[in-house]
C-alpha cells in the first residue's frame, strides 16, 4: 500500500537541541491526520521536513511513494504547504496573490481561471479580493492562504496550525473550509494544532507529539476510550504525565 | 530550467513598485529633492545677482581732488548707487548707515590726488558692511575692490604711455596636452569642466547602489517574516528561479530609481552651473574630452555588473538575517564601504595614493564603477575592462553563496541579529 505519508524514525537536531526524536507516522490517503502537542514538541519541524523545506538528521518520509529528500521537487508537484502565521504579499491584491500562485502550478489559461475562481469561493472574501491584503484582517488573510493552499487540489494538504490566531467565528469558517475540501476532492490533509479540542472535530486520526516523539496515536474516539478521557486534552495529560 | 521567473520577476516588481517606502524613497523623492535644491540655489544666487545690481554703496571724499573724482564716476558709471556722504569721520559714518542697505564705504583719503601726480602711491580705503551671511552682501564690498584695481591698472596704462610690457614684462598663456594632443584651452578651465561635469557620478552611483541593495534586502527580509517565502520554497519552482527573480526585480526597480536619480541630479547640476556660469564655453568633444559609444558601452557594462553584485550580496546578507530591521541595518553598514572609494575617487586620482591605499581601494568591488566612470571620460578602457572582470568574479562567488543559502534550509533556519547572542534556530 502506498501511503500519502510515511514517516520513518525521524530525528532532527539543531546543535545540540533535538527537536524530533524517532518520529514514525503513516496517513492514508484522503484522511484527515492531525499532530498535535503542546508548542516546542516538535509538529512545525515533521511538517517542515515533509514539505521538503528542511532535512531530516536522520530517518525517512514520502509522500504517496516519494522520498521527500531524494525526490524533493517531484514531492512539491504533489503537496501544498501553508506555514504557521504565514503573511501575504502586501501590496498585491488578494486575487493577485491568487493568480501568481496558481501560475506555478496551473499551466494554461483555463486551470488559472479555474483555480483562482475555486479559491474565491473557498475563501469566501468574494469583492474584497479585489484589495491588496495589507488591508484584510487576520481572519480574511487566513482564509485567503487557506484557499490558496487548497486551490491546486494537491494530494497532499500539509497546514501548521491553520486557526492559530483566529477569533471563533473564523475558526469555524476555516475548519469547515478544510473539512468541506478534503471531503469533496478526496485531498489528504495533514495538518498541526495545539488546540485538541478543534482537532477532535476535524481529523480522522491523530498522533500526540510531545518532546518530539509520538505518545499516543489513533482516532479521537478510540484515544478517549482507551484512556477513559472525555476529551484529547485529558488523553494527553494522561499521557505526557501531567495528570 | 529557469520556468517561472517570469511570474517570479512580473510579481517582485509589482510588489516592489507598489511599496509607498520604495515608491516614495526612490523615485519621489530624487525626482523632487535634487530639482527643489536646484530651485532654491538658483533663486538664493538670482537674489544676490539682482541685489548686487541695486547695491548702493557710499563714498567718504576727504581728498576732494581731481583724481578723487575720477574714481567716484567710475563707480557711478558702474550699476552701483553711489551715494557722498556727507561727513568725512568714518566712524560717524559707520553709525549713519546702520539703517540704510549700503553694503560698503570707501574712503578716499586726503593726498589722494596729490599722491597720483606725484608718483606716489595712492591708498583708499573699502568698509564691507557686515550685516549676516548674504552672498550679496559679499560681492559688494568685492565689486568696489574690482573697480579701484580697473582704475588703478588705468592710471598705470596712462603713465606708461599704454605700454602694457611695462606693466607685465612676462604673461602667461595656459594651454593643456590631452591625450597626446595639445590643446589651446586653459588646463585650469578644462579641468574645472570636466569635474563639474562628472563630480556628480559617483555620487550617483551611490545612490543608485545604496538603494538597490536596501530594495533587495528589504525584499527578502520581509518575505521571510512573512513567511511567504517558506511558503514558496514548497512550490514547484526552482529555488535558483526564486533567487534570479528576486534579483531581476530589483534590477528593475533600482534601474527607474535610478534614474529618477540621475534625472534630478541632473538637473540640479545644471542650476549649480547655470548660477555660476564661470566655466568658460568648451567644447569637450573638440578636445577629445566627449564619452564615446565605446564609453558609454564601458560604463554601462561597469555599472550593470557593480549592481548585481551589490544586489547579490544584499541578498546573501537578507536571506540569514533574522527580520527587516535587521537586514537593512546589516546592509546599512555595507554603505561604509560605498562612501570610503567614493570620497577618495571624488577629490584625488587613486594612482597618486600610497601602493597600499591604492590595492585596498581596488580590492573594494564597487570603487571600480566610479573608477570606470572616470576611465570612460579619458578613454583608458583597459583598467575599466579588467574591473568588470574583477567585479564579474566576484558576483559569481557571492550569487553562489546566495544560491547556496537559498537551496538549503539555512535560509530559514539561520536567524542572524543585531543584538548580542549567538543566532537563533527553531526550536
Amino acid at each position: 500500500m502506498v501511503w500519502a505519508v510515511e514517516a520513518k524514525d525521524l530525528s532532527k537536531l539543531y546543535g545540540e537541541i533535538r527537536a524530533l526524536d524517532g518520529l514514525s507516522f503513516r496517513v492514508e490517503e484522503g484522511e484527515i491526520y492531525g499532530l498535535i502537542g503542546p508548542n516546542g514538541a516538535g509538529k512545525t519541524t515533521a511538517l517542515r521536513i515533509v514539505s521538503t523545506l528542511i532535512l531530516p538528521t536522520s530517518g525517512t518520509v514520502s509522500v504517496l511513494g516519494r522520498d521527500v529528500v531524494t525526490e524533493a521537487s517531484e514531492v512539491r508537484k504533489l503537496i501544498s504547504y501553508l506555514p504557521e502565521e504565514a503573511g501575504a504579499y502586501k501590496n498585491l491584491s488578494g486575487r493577485e496573490y491568487l493568480k501568481f500562485m496558481a501560475k506555478f502550478s496551473g499551466t494554461n489559461k483555463t486551470d488559472l481561471k479555474e483555480m483562482v475562481a475555486d479559491a474565491a469561493e473557498i475563501s469566501g472574501l468574494s469583492e474584497r479580493l479585489k484589495d491588496r491584503t495589507k488591508t484584510y484582517s487576520k481572519g480574511m488573510k487566513r482564509r485567503l492562504l487557506v484557499a490558496r493552499a487548497l486551490m491546486t487540489k494537491p494530494k497532499l494538504a500539509v497546514l501548521d496550525e491553520p486557526t492559530s490566531g483566529l477569533d471563533v467565528l473564523h475558526s469555524y469558517h476555516v475548519r469547515g473550509i478544510i473539512k468541506q475540501h478534503a471531503e469533496k476532492h478526496g485531498v489528504t490533509i495533514l495538518l498541526s494544532s495545539h488546540n485538541m479540542l478543534e482537532v477532535e472535530h476535524l481529523c480522522n486520526r491523530v498522533a500526540l507529539i510531545n518532546k518530539g516523539r509520538i505518545v499516543a496515536e489513533g482516532t479521537p474516539a478510540e484515544l478517549k476510550g482507551k484512556y477513559k478521557a472525555a476529551n484529547l486534552e485529558e488523553v494527553f495529560a494522561e499521557v505526557a504525565g501531567l495528570a | 530550467m529557469l520556468e517561472g521567473l517570469g511570474n517570479v520577476v512580473v510579481k517582485e516588481v509589482r510588489e516592489l513598485a507598489r511599496d509607498p517606502k520604495i515608491l516614495i524613497g526612490m523615485i519621489v523623492v530624487p525626482l523632487l529633492m535634487f530639482p527643489l535644491m536646484g530651485f532654491a540655489f538658483r533663486t538664493s544666487m538670482q537674489i544676490a545677482v539682482e541685489s548686487v545690481k541695486t547695491m548702493s554703496i557710499g563714498v567718504i571724499d576727504q581728498d576732494e581732488g581731481m583724481y578723487a573724482q575720477a574714481l567716484f564716476d567710475i563707480f557711478s558709471a558702474s550699476n552701483l548707487t553711489v551715494i557722498k556722504l556727507p561727513t568725512t569721520d568714518v566712524e560717524q559714518a559707520a553709525k549713519d548707515i546702520q539703517e540704510s542697505n549700503m553694503t560698503a564705504v570707501v574712503v578716499i583719503p586726503e593726498g589722494f590726488s596729490q599722491n597720483i601726480t606725484n608718483d606716489l602711491q595712492a591708498k583708499v580705503h573699502v568698509y564691507g558692511v557686515f550685516r549676516g551671511m548674504g552672498l550679496a552682501e559679499a560681492s559688494g564690498p568685492e565689486a568696489v575692490v574690482s573697480l579701484v584695481n580697473a582704475f588703478s591698472r588705468f592710471l598705470a596704462l596712462d603713465k606708461v604711455e599704454q605700454n602694457q610690457a611695462i606693466l607685465d614684462p612676462v604673461s602667461v598663456s595656459q594651454e593643456s596636452i590631452v591625450k597626446g594632443k595639445v590643446v589651446s584651452v586653459s588646463h585650469s578651465a578644462l579641468s574645472s569642466l570636466v569635474l563639474s561635469q562628472y563630480i556628480g557620478l559617483p555620487v550617483a552611483i551611490i545612490v543608485m547602489l545604496i538603494l538597490a541593495m536596501q530594495i533587495a534586502a528589504t525584499s527578502v527580509a520581509s518575505e521571510k517574516e512573512e513567511k511567504t517565502l517558506e511558503t514558496i520554497l514548497t512550490m514547484p519552482v526552482g529555488r535558483f528561479t526564486i533567487l534570479l527573480g528576486k534579483l531581476a526585480g530589483s534590477v528593475v526597480v533600482a534601474a527607474v530609481g535610478a534614474l529618477a536619480g540621475v534625472v534630478g541630479f541632473n538637473y540640479y547640476m545644471g542650476s549649480y552651473t547655470a548660477a555660476f556660469a564661470t566655466q568658460p564655453s568648451i567644447d569637450l568633444a573638440s578636445v577629445g574630452l566627449a564619452p564615446t559609444l565605446t564609453a558609454y558601452l564601458v560604463l554601462g557594462a561597469s555599472l550593470f555588473v557593480a549592481l548585481l553584485f551589490a544586489l547579490a550580496l544584499a541578498i546573501a546578507i537578507s536571506s540569514i538575517a533574522e527580520d527587516v530591521r535587521s537586514a537593512q541595518a546589516i546592509v546599512g553598514y555595507f554603505s561604509f564601504i560605498l562612501y570610503v572609494p567614493m570620497i577618495f575617487i571624488m577629490y584625488t586620482d587613486i594612482s597618486m595614493l600610497p601602493l597600499t591605499l591604492r590595492l585596498v581601494l581596488l580590492a573594494v568591488p564597487f570603487t571600480h564603477p566610479m573608477l570606470a566612470a572616470r576611465a570612460a571620460v579619458l578613454g583608458e578602457y583597459t583598467m575599466a575592462v579588467l574591473g568588470i572582470v574583477y567585479v564579474s568574479v566576484f558576483t559569481v562567488v557571492v550569487l553562489y553563496v546566495a544560491a547556496r543559502i537559498f537551496t538549503t534550509e539555512k535560509i530559514l533556519t539561520m536567524r542572524l541579529r543585531l543584538r548580542r547572542g549567538k543566532p537563533r534556530r527553531e526550536e
